[in-house]
């Protein structure tokens, strides 16, 4: 077969391209939808923000081209917010994903084995906070953290702990969130790692076993790591996640239209959010939400670097 | 057979994303078209003694009778409920609207004040989806202005540009331009519990309450007494999620703001800022006012505390827009036990006036129907007995300065234990002073300085440091 490849004049191997393609064309109009969609919606726009981000532009009216100034701008005193914003994305990473990642990989474990009864009710019980709507949840969570009046507080009172200013106070402020997105997500990763545990051969735990390992010991020794490209996938989507936290914050933190006590959870996205729609800076916007992008991607091009598989 | 079926599916799938992709399913729509039988204007018939046995009719109307047809076509109107369907509804403002614009439907959607602050600029900027007639506070008025895309309303407004309150047009004017019809203003007044004041040994009588506490400095005193005799708080001022208002309302009264409306310079910073904040830090220091967030629940909770044991809050600065939200929802209950006092000034001889919020009708350029529009807006906000009929139900002191000679204003309310308080409101709209807290970057300036307030109020930053920091912030957004 390869020698026939060798062999064959160019012109034929162009045309067994074409007439590959032309061969699946109904394969290509079954993903023409998401295609065409995404050019419209989504690619077209991605390069108008690249001519967006050196004008200056109100939605209505005319553009003024700017150079730099909208990328500079990010590092003077008026991007006083977008770099509290990244502090805060660095500071909420480390403050929920180790710990719902570590949980999400213990739940999935536990409910991958047979023994324990009722299954599929634990697995869809702890998805579905997944699937209600985070505006709902956090319109809900802000009135349980009511520093008076709200159940957390009640409920702390009762056992005699003093109340505590879960919506009131920088870090507490960031606590909040953080139970809110742990709330949400954990289904999710649950299920990615479910995913994932099934890829690993129920032999190679049971051998460990039999040869006089713990559970525990098995577990770290031999799950953990064998989950690593899932795990690491579940990182890097945590970590576009708390970058981008947005409903939970229009929620949780409505009078301050999202930044939180002293901007204490204002997330890039929030950021770039106020700066169009609130504050009319389309251009300004669009050049933080460039910044922003060549963050996450670096950010994610060192995880997958260090963390990666080493093959 | 199986390759068609499967195209069929893609079409369908192509086509359920495209819906999907559609415009958002519309919000509350309610159409209104009301046929009511109203008295018209009575006709004076003038017999004139002459020969001839012609009538002669004098017709006398209180505005000139158009000379062009009457608009016609439909109409969106966008508002809030407070104000479109417990005001120009229930006063029978739209029915006497209906009845002389017979040929106008009127098509109401309610939005809150926040979803038209989202859903206007987007259909300004994209346009399309605007309404006819859009509902607007003064706070975000000048922003739209700016943005573009209002109808220029120059010419209509013209009569009525010395019969409004003078502050108002500020907001809607830009390069000699008007693009609104103010509707009120947000006269701001010191609401105070005569009970409270009672058992802290103050005066409750409203002109001796205006004469004691006529400073800050009075107002200090006054809170440090009430906290001793009664335990109640003196008002409410929320640290960690603070989003400015009073503070906003203390720099209007001295005609301080964020920055200066005659040059534009940044004055969030200047050292008359800087002391207003620390004034106000003293009641934290202090631990003089409680820590309820405006319009959340415990804010409601301890105006509408009826009895005095249960620590209602002593006192609120607010506008005069607030007396009908505390009598229908927010503290039936204390009916009788409140007083109307004019704020205290920072330093004496200070105007004893300020404002907050106050809306207007705006035109969005895009109305297919602009006459009617403006028919609309004219008939509700212009005419004198429209907007005493709207006043008469709601707190929404009206921008038309013609309304303030009304008996209207001398009744008393028993809500305010039988206190003329109308009066009251009139005299301090009449001296609102100018001052540059609202404007073109209301959103930013106030999201700036907000933050510098929390750190202040949290002990982080000094005032001078965050305010500093915050018109730092300002004017490199400026550039």
């Amino acid at each position: 077969m390869a020698l026939e490849a060798t062999i064959m004049a160019p012109t034929e191997r162009r045309r067994g391209l074409w007439s590959q393609m032309v061969k699946s064309r109904w394969a290509y109009a079954f993903i023409s939808p998401f295609f065409i969609l995404f050019l419209i919606f989504q690619f077209g726009p991605i390069l108008f923000s690249v001519y967006l981000s050196v004008v200056n532009w109100k939605g209505l009216g005319a553009m003024e081209f700017v150079g730099l100034k909208n990328f500079t701008y990010l590092f003077g005193a008026g991007g006083k917010a977008f770099r509290q914003s990244v502090l805060n994305g660095f500071i909420l990473f480390f403050m929920y994903v180790p710990i719902m990642t570590f949980l999400a990989i213990v739940l999935a474990v536990i409910l991958n084995s047979e023994k324990v009864r009722g299954i599929k009710v634990y697995r869809t019980l702890i998805f579905t906070p997944y699937v209600t709507s985070m505006i709902a949840a956090g319109f809900t969570f802000r009135l349980l953290l009511e520093q008076k009046g709200g159940l957390f507080n009640i409920a702390l009172e009762a056992l005699g702990l003093p109340g505590v200013p879960w919506l009131e106070s920088v870090w507490w402020a960031r606590v909040s969130l953080c139970l809110l997105v742990v709330w949400g997500w954990l289904g999710y990763n649950m299920v990615l790692m479910l995913a994932g545990l099934q890829t690993i051969p129920r032999e190679l735990t049971e051998a460990a076993l039999i040869d006089g390992a713990s559970p525990v010991q098995a577990f770290f020794r031999i799950t953990i790591p064998l989950l690593r490209p899932v795990i690491l996938f579940s990182v890097i989507l945590s970590t576009m996640g708390s970058f981008g936290l947005f409903n939970e914050l229009m929620a949780l933190f409505y009078y301050t239209r999202g930044s939180g006590p002293m901007r204490a959870t204002l997330t890039p996205v929030v950021h770039i959010y106020h700066e169009a729609f609130d504050n009319f800076r389309y251009g300004r916007a669009s050049a933080t939400a460039y910044v922003y992008f060549a963050l996450i991607f670096v950010l994610a091009y060192l995880q997958n670097r260090y963390f990666g598989r080493e093959d | 057979m199986k390759r068609l079926t499967a195209l069929l599916i893609t079409v369908v799938v192509l086509a359920g994303l495209a819906a999907a992709c559609g415009p958002a399913p519309t919000p509350e729509v309610k159409v209104v078209k009301e046929t009511v039988v109203v008295e018209k204007e009575k006709v004076v018939t003038q017999e004139v003694q002459v020969e001839v046995t012609k009538e002669v009719e004098v017709v006398v109307t209180p505005t000139p009778e158009p000379e062009a047809p009457k608009p016609t076509g439909k109409i969106v109107v966008w508002g809030w409920t407070a104000a479109i369907r417990d005001t120009i509804e229930a006063s029978g403002v739209l029915a006497d609207f209906q009845a002389e614009y017979p040929d106008i439907e009127v098509e109401i959607v309610y939005y809150a004040p926040s979803d038209v602050y989202t859903n206007l600029p987007l259909a300004l900027t994209a346009g399309e989806g605007a309404p006819d007639v859009c509902l607007v506070e003064n706070s975000h008025l000048a922003e739209y202005v700016h943005l573009g895309g209002l109808l220029d309303l120059t010419d209509r407004v013209q009569p009525y540009l010395d019969k409004m309150n003078e502050y108002k047009w500020y907001d809607c004017e830009k390069d000699g331009k008007y693009y609104c019809l103010p509707w009120d203003s947000g006269p701001v007044v010191m609401y105070y519990r005569r009970d409270v004041f009672e058992a802290a040994g103050l005066p409750t009588d409203p002109d001796e309450v205006s004469a004691t506490i006529a400073t800050w400095g009075d107002y200090l005193e006054a809170c440090r007494t009430i906290k001793e005799k009664t335990g109640a708080y003196c008002f409410a001022h929320n640290k960690a999620n603070n989003y400015g208002r009073l503070y906003e309302m203390v720099l209007w009264q001295q005609g301080l703001g964020y920055y200066d409306p005659d040059t534009g310079e940044v004055t969030a910073d200047s050292p008359e800022n800087i002391g207003t904040l620390e004034m106000l830090g003293q009641f934290w220091e202090e631990d003089l006012v409680s820590d309820a967030l405006e319009w959340t629940d415990p804010w409601y909770a301890e105006l509408g505390t009826v009895n005095l044991e249960d620590q209602p809050i002593a006192t609120l600065i607010e506008a005069s827009w607030m007396d009908v939200f505390l009598k229908s929802w927010i503290a039936p209950g204390t009916a009788g036990k409140w007083g109307v006092a004019y704020m205290p000034v920072v330093e004496e001889g200070g105007v004893r006036a300020s404002n907050d919020g106050g809306s207007v009708f705006v035109i969005p350029e895009q109305s297919a129907n602009p006459d009617a529009a403006w028919a609309f807006v004219e008939f509700c906000l212009g005419r004198r007995e429209s907007q005493l009929k709207l006043f008469a139900i709601s707190g929404f002191i009206p921008s038309l300065e013609t309304t303030y000679d009304d008996p209207l204003f001398l009744e008393g309310d028993s809500f305010f234990a039988g206190q003329k308080t109308r009066k009251i409101y009139a005299d301090v709209v009449a001296k609102i002073p100018r001052a540059g807290v609202y404007g073109p970057d209301y959103n930013m300036m106030n999201g700036a300085v907000q933050v510098a307030i929390q750190r202040y109020a949290a002990g982080e930053v000094t005032a001078e440091e965050g305010l500093k920091e915050a018109a730092a912030e300002i004017r490199a957004n400026l550039e």
